[in-house]
């Protein structure tokens, strides 16, 4: 039986750059991973890339990843970023044809 | 619009999606930029823009091999220097606008991706203007160079992007797509991608065609064919230096340039030796014939686009013929019809039409015929001193830029000769296939949020300035001191001997002249007849002795006399709401008018309103306005004394729905509830007294009051469904209104009391309260004694409520059949055969009755007719 391991990380301010712990928590294979947002006041375009790498790296090994404490201005670029793998974190439909 | 992939697009395919990719990235960051940080970045690049601009002319003339150098170079610090200029202090983030007189805060957002094509004759202004205006909007650009200004239009943006970048500009928000010949298939691909939000097309007619034709939203241009219009009144000197400087301006690459001069033939033989002496060539007929040829393509009559950008003596090289090194503009006059010349075309190069015209109407025509000669929408110019040649000039031409004593390729271009926004991108409206004629800037890059406030109206309380209200006030007529009244009044009035009352009262030295030729309720011949009498009179005031109906006529007839231009038709529309209805009243009515209620009831002499019957529609029209208010109202119970118990029972009735009504109204106040209450418990006292002592001045006095409360109400909160209902079955049944009120009452009564199953929309009725108005006109009655369940005062539940509701509703249920007043249509002696076949149209008149606006509920039509069906057979207590 595999044990259950929930690991939080928490996100800078800024979220521009890779975070180590988070790579070696892929690496050591707990079955959950949640990340908080409640001290992130603004994204970068780098920030967006590495979400997406370690989002597509934690599903191919079966992690199940959560986000929490997202702020409205943070949310309003994931939705507007329209990256598959963060729509899914969010629970959002990753189909993202435009309505009205 | 070819948008499947194919085969060989795979390549390709993933290059138009990385591209996009990354803009997408980069604009959803973006929005989280404050001004501050835009303006940084903005500043940024503009600096590296200055710098580079002489750098990138040359190397946009090297590549296109069109133009002039120093031109470019001017045209590079237009889009820099300008636009920085124009949109440094401008709000482009968040709250950007607050209407104070409208309450709304505009909020601004980025439209997202943008893919913007450039052309081959401003390839590195463009690219400057646009990068800029993007990175003022926070919005991320994907350029699409024209093929054959690839590499200097790309170097510009890249110039652009690092400048940006290294002021915190987000990664990848400019991006281009490099020089290749898939360039084209590649745009087509990005015109379709999905990250894409908005196409931004400057540039030739199929790119734009294909931007439009994409689905996306586009901004696009359209071609040009600038007419300029040289009148005799302009000055000849200036006008034609203007026009050198415009033409010979990048070699007439700018679309807003000069093509066809139209000029008056009084000042033309000064005009063209003026262009010779600045150094332009006037071409000969011959020559005229051979410029044809090369400057038109012969296959489809556009420009020939070797030429475009190319000096004159290159081009009358190209045609055959000489013409000095130096020589700035080919002049060729168009004869003939000019519709029909070769160059009637655009012309982007220094060769120039011109034609001369005898009148002010040929020159604008002629401009009109170079207007509509493919440049609708775009710009057209105009040299006079005479403004009114310019109006004449500006309403007739169709162009969103009309340049006045200007050069029009500078002038176009927005900043140096003028405040147009600067822009490299020309809105041409429809006239061009656009959907804005703007110099499109950073406003067209936005999206823009509004956030409307909750209207709130203030509330005004109007009525009668003055009202006499003890019996007897009738007296008071004298102090009024009128000296000519003419008194409008009913046949029974002046049997009943009360004209003689009101005569007597009159000064003696007063000249009276009476109309009495009302019978029943008023309608239009019966305004025009006593509209013909009052004129030949000439009187001062008007004194109004009877019912509503005699009131009602007295304010026609005061507000036709004093404003007899007045159309009935435009101001008896129908309306939703008061204050932005579309019909207007005067306001300085000079006539003084007198209203004597005769009967206790419409409490006319009170309120703003009239009603006049349509013989032809069997409908009848409500003129409403504060302007028809009485001046002085005369509440003297004496004379109801001798008033019929039918009548004084309608009317009581009447007055009684005006209560009820106007309690519940969605324009009620705390001024109207206090009326209304205190109505509705005068009539619910004195009504049966009166009905058993006549004369009973006492009890007469309080009804006399109640009317005039009520009336008070209604003029303020107007009244409701009730009244819909009763206006449309009275009109078509011919039924006296009180009494056509109080047989719809109890089906109203309950109806309103109920949660509605749609609620009416109105700013100022936040909250669906009548059920607690209805309790309040229960406890106000005194009711609780005669209420046989018990109720909980401090349980203020919906149970409790209805409760209490239903106590009010037994009240009037019991109230009037103590007053024999029929409460059902069965209880009139009207057939529920007839009753039924009136009913579909009495739905209709009901619906658009405006009483209904005000109704605290919102029936649909379906409900009105349960309504009407309800309300036939006789009532039972509820
Ligand atoms: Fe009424």
């Amino acid at each position: 039986m595999k044990a259950t391991h929930e690991q939080i990380f928490i996100i800078p301010d800024v979220l521009d750059k890779a975070i180590s712990e988070v790579d070696s928590c892929l690496v050591k294979n707990n079955s959950k991973l949640s990340i908080d947002f409640k001290n992130c006041q603004f994204i970068s375009v780098d920030g967006l890339e590495w979400l997406e790498e370690i989002l597509v790296r934690a599903d191919s090994k079966n992690i199940n990843v959560t986000f929490c404490n997202l702020k409205p201005e943070i949310y309003k670029v994931f939705k507007i970023a329209r990256v598959d793998v963060i729509l899914k974190a969010i629970g959002g439909q990753t189909d993202f044809a435009p309505f009205c | 619009m070819v948008s499947s992939l194919e085969k060989n697009d795979v390549g390709l395919d993933l290059k138009a999606n990385y591209l996009a990719r990354q803009a997408r990235l980069a604009s959803a960051v973006f929005t989280q930029y404050t001004q501050e940080k835009v303006d940084a970045i903005v500043k940024a690049m503009t600096i590296a823009a200055i710098e580079a601009s002489p750098l990138l002319a040359q190397k946009a003339y090297q590549e296109t091999k069109m133009g002039v150098v120093e031109d470019k170079i001017l045209k590079n610090l237009v889009a820099c220097e300008f636009l920085y200029n124009q949109v440094k202090d401008k709000k482009t983030v968040g709250e950007i606008n607050v209407l104070v007189d409208e309450n709304i805060v505009e909020i601004a957002e980025p439209v997202g991706v943008i893919l913007a094509l450039t052309p081959v004759t401003n390839p590195t202004s463009t690219v400057i203007f646009k990068s800029l205006a993007c990175a003022k909007t926070r919005n991320s650009i994907i350029f699409s160079p024209h093929l054959m200004a690839a590499d200097s239009s790309n170097l510009t943006a890249k110039i652009m992007y690092e400048a940006a970048l290294s002021a915190g500009a987000p990664k990848g928000f400019i991006a281009w797509i490099e020089k290749s010949p898939r360039l084209r298939r590649q745009t087509e691909l990005l015109m379709v991608h999905p990250d894409v939000d908005l196409i931004f097309a400057t540039g030739g007619t199929q790119m734009v065609k294909a931007a439009h034709s994409s689905g996306k939203p586009a901004l696009g241009v359209g071609a040009g064919n600038t007419p300029v219009y040289l009148h005799k009144s302009a000055d000849i000197k200036a006008s034609v230096n203007d026009i050198i400087i415009s033409k010979t301006f990048d070699n007439g690459t700018e679309c807003p340039s000069e093509q066809t001069l139209v000029i008056d033939e009084e000042v033309s033989d000064l005009v063209i030796s003026e262009f010779k002496h600045l150094g332009c060539h006037v071409c000969s007929d011959s020559e005229i014939e051979k410029l044809g040829n090369i400057v038109v393509d012969g296959r489809n009559k556009t420009m020939n686009y070797k030429l475009v950008g190319q000096d004159a003596a290159f081009i009358a090289k190209q045609a055959g013929f000489d013409v000095a090194e130096n020589t700035k503009i080919l002049l060729c006059e168009l004869k003939g019809n000019i519709q029909k010349h070769k160059l009637i075309v655009e012309k982007l190069m220094p060769v120039l039409g011109f034609v001369r015209v005898d009148t002010l109407e040929n020159g604008i025509n002629r401009c009109l015929d170079v207007n509509y000669a493919g440049g609708t929408g775009h710009t057209s110019g105009i040299f006079a001193k005479d403004e009114n040649v310019i109006k004449l000039f500006t309403n007739s031409i169709n162009a969103g830029r009309i340049i006045v004593n200007s050069p029009t390729s500078i002038g176009g271009l927005g900043g140096l000769y003028n405040n147009l926004n600067t822009t490299l991108s020309f809105g041409c409206g429809t006239g061009g296939g656009n959907i804005t004629t703007d110099n499109v800037g950073i406003k067209n890059l936005l999206n823009i949020k509004r956030l409307p406030h909750r209207k709130n109206f203030s509330v005004i309380f109007k009525t009668t300035k003055q009202i006499y209200s003890n019996p007897g006030s009738l007296s008071y007529l004298k102090e009024l001191n009128l000296k000519n009244p003419f008194i409008i009044c009913s046949q029974n009035a002046v049997k009943r001997g009360i004209v003689n009352q009101v005569l007597d009262k009159l000064p003696s030295s007063s000249i009276a002249n009476v109309f009495s030729q009302l019978t029943g309720e008023p309608d239009w011949p019966c305004v025009e007849s006593a509209l013909a009498k009052i004129k030949e009179a000439s009187c001062d005031s008007i004194i109004a002795i009877g019912g509503g109906s005699v009131l009602d006529l007295a304010k026609i007839v005061r507000l036709f006399y004093d404003h007899p231009q007045l159309k009935l038709s435009e101001i008896a529309i129908s309306f939703l709401d008061f204050r932005h209805r579309m019909c207007e009243f005067p306001n300085d009515l000079t006539t003084k008018l007198i209203a004597i209620p005769t009967t206790s009831g419409t409490g006319s002499e009170v309120t703003p309103f009239a009603v006049l019957k349509d013989n032809n529609k069997h409908v009848k029209l409500s003129l409403i306005d504060e302007t028809l208010l009485p001046d002085v109202a005369i509440i003297d119970a004496n004379l109801t004394l001798n008033l019929p118990e039918s009548i004084t029972k309608d009317t009581a009735f009447d007055a009684l729905t005006h209560s009820l009504e106007a309690l519940v109204s969605t324009f009620a106040s705390d001024y109207t509830d206090g009326l209304a209450l205190e109505a509705m418990r005068l009539i619910i006292e004195a009504l049966p007294k009166v009905l058993k002592d006549p004369c009973s001045i006492v009890n007469r006095h309080k009804l006399h009051n109640a009317a005039t409360l009520a009336g008070m109400a209604i003029g303020n909160a107007s009244v409701g469904l009730n009244h819909a209902m009763a206006h449309s079955f009275g009109a078509v049944f011919d039924i006296p209104h009180g009494l056509a009120n109080s047989v719809f009452l109890m089906t109203t009564l309950k109806y309103n009391s109920q949660i509605p199953n749609k609620f009416m929309a109105q700013s100022n009725y936040p909250q669906w309260i009548a059920d607690l108005k209805y309790v309040r006109a229960f406890e106000y009655l005194g009711l609780y004694p005669e209420l046989s369940i018990s109720v909980d005062y401090t349980n203020e539940s919906f149970e409790t409520r209805q409760k209490l509701i239903l106590g009010l509703r037994q009240k009037i249920y019991d109230f009037a059949r103590s007053c024999n007043q029929p409460l059902s249509v069965e209880e009139l002696g009207i057939s529920a055969h007839d009753y039924e076949k009136q009913i579909p149209s009495l739905i209709q008149t009901t619906f658009m009755d405006m009483s209904l606006r005000t109704n605290p509920g919102y029936p649909l039509m379906k409900d009105i007719y349960k309504l009407y069906q309800e309300s036939y057979p006789r009532r039972v207590r509820p």
